[in-house]
């Protein structure tokens, strides 16, 4: 089957849309926590929404909305900010080569929508490369941002008529998203390291309320990964100077 | 007031977002950089859902009674075993209502 190049187009807006669908759905009851927390919290219509406007991030509207409720200093609030947004930085240090290369206004559009969900959907090697694939992230992105919004003014216009929503457990549906996300993308050893040392790291780091905890557990967890992929490779490169063909074959299999 | 933190806030949110992605940043990713960096998807996401299961108000909660750790061991079954997101998040969803509010252990 041939395609025209507007078929083609069609095609990758419908599969950068139903890919980023059940995440559009998944933060639906965060979204209208964020909204509904910051109309109880006494903030006005327009500053509620001018959060998932221009701010667009989940925890950091979060927490920010119960720092300003709480008259917290410009600089605390700033501080956190940047502290719970810092791992953004490793989503741009991972794309760079990719992202660099685009005309401007790509970059500044697919930078603003570079989400922990648009990232998580940008694992492919050669995701962004081509303009399919560059509509396709738009579409993934955009889709997001516009799902984002509505479920934000869903909460700000039911705001004063919902309960404390804080401590229903929303944040399991992000949990469980994610979940569902990194499990099937354990397809080998180093891998497998990574995901148990951030694990392990991040809850440990959690619990002594360090505050990069996000961060440090992510570096730490990605260099284990880096160093099992090294310890593989020097293992089976040692054994094929032996004479057993077969094993290096195996080992480089895996 | 709030609206100029809000203001600030984005500011900060976009270029954590795009300073790397800069062309003109003088950063170079050489080979063993990249090979790091493609663990970050893994290290960060796992990063960010593990503790929302085992820590409540600071607390380490590792027992039967925590609805997030049934329904997030069902969940991490049903993804390695199906790989469907929807089906993943179906399950986790059904057992944590479940478990939450009408098992209380």
């Amino acid at each position: 089957m041939v395609l025209t190049k507007k078929q083609a187009r069609l095609l990758m807006v419908k599969k950068g849309f139903l890919d980023m669908l059940p995440l559009n759905l998944a933060v639906l009851p965060w979204g209208i926590l964020c909204g509904s927390l910051a109309i109880q919290r006494d903030f006005s219509a327009f500053e509620a929404i001018l959060m998932p406007l221009i701010v667009f991030a989940g925890s950091a509207q979060l927490v920010a909305i119960e720092l300003i409720a709480n008259n917290a200093s410009l600089a605390t609030i700033l501080f956190t900010t940047f502290i719970i947004s810092s791992r953004h930085f490793l989503y741009g240090l991972a794309l760079r080569d990719k992202l660099k290369v685009l005309p401007t206004p790509w970059r500044y559009g697919l930078g603003f929508l570079l989400t922990d969900e648009l990232f998580a959907l940008s694992g492919h090697s050669k995701a962004f490369v081509g303009q399919l694939r560059l509509v396709y992230a738009l579409v993934a992105g955009g889709s997001f941002y516009l799902f984002w919004l509505l479920w934000n003014v869903t909460g700000v216009i039911a705001g004063s008529y919902l309960p404390d929503l804080t401590h229903l457990g929303l944040d399991f549906a992000i949990a469980v998203t994610f979940i569902a996300l990194v499990i099937p993308t354990i397809i080998n050893l180093p891998i497998l390291v990574t995901v148990i040392v951030a694990g392990l790291l991040s809850v440990l780091f959690k619990l002594m309320a360090f505050e990069l905890d996000l961060v440090a557990a992510a570096l730490i967890a990605m260099y284990c990964g880096y160093l099992t992929e090294r310890f593989q490779q020097k293992y089976s490169a040692a054994s094929s100077d032996g004479h057993n063909g077969d094993t290096r074959q195996i080992l480089k299999d895996k | 007031m709030t609206l100029l933190t809000i203001i600030l806030m984005a500011l900060i949110t976009f270029t954590t977002r795009y300073l790397f992605i800069h062309p003109r940043l003088p950063v170079r990713l050489g080979a063993k950089m990249a090979k790091l960096l493609s663990f970050s998807a893994p290290a960060v996401l796992t990063a960010i859902w593990v503790p929302i299961i085992f820590v409540q108000q600071g607390q380490l909660n590792v027992s039967l009674n925590n609805p997030y750790l049934i329904a997030a061991s069902f969940a991490v079954l049903a993804a390695a075993k199906s790989k469907s997101i929807y089906l993943t998040m179906l399950v986790g969803l059904i057992t944590f209502i479940i478990s939450r509010y009408f098992f209380v252990l």
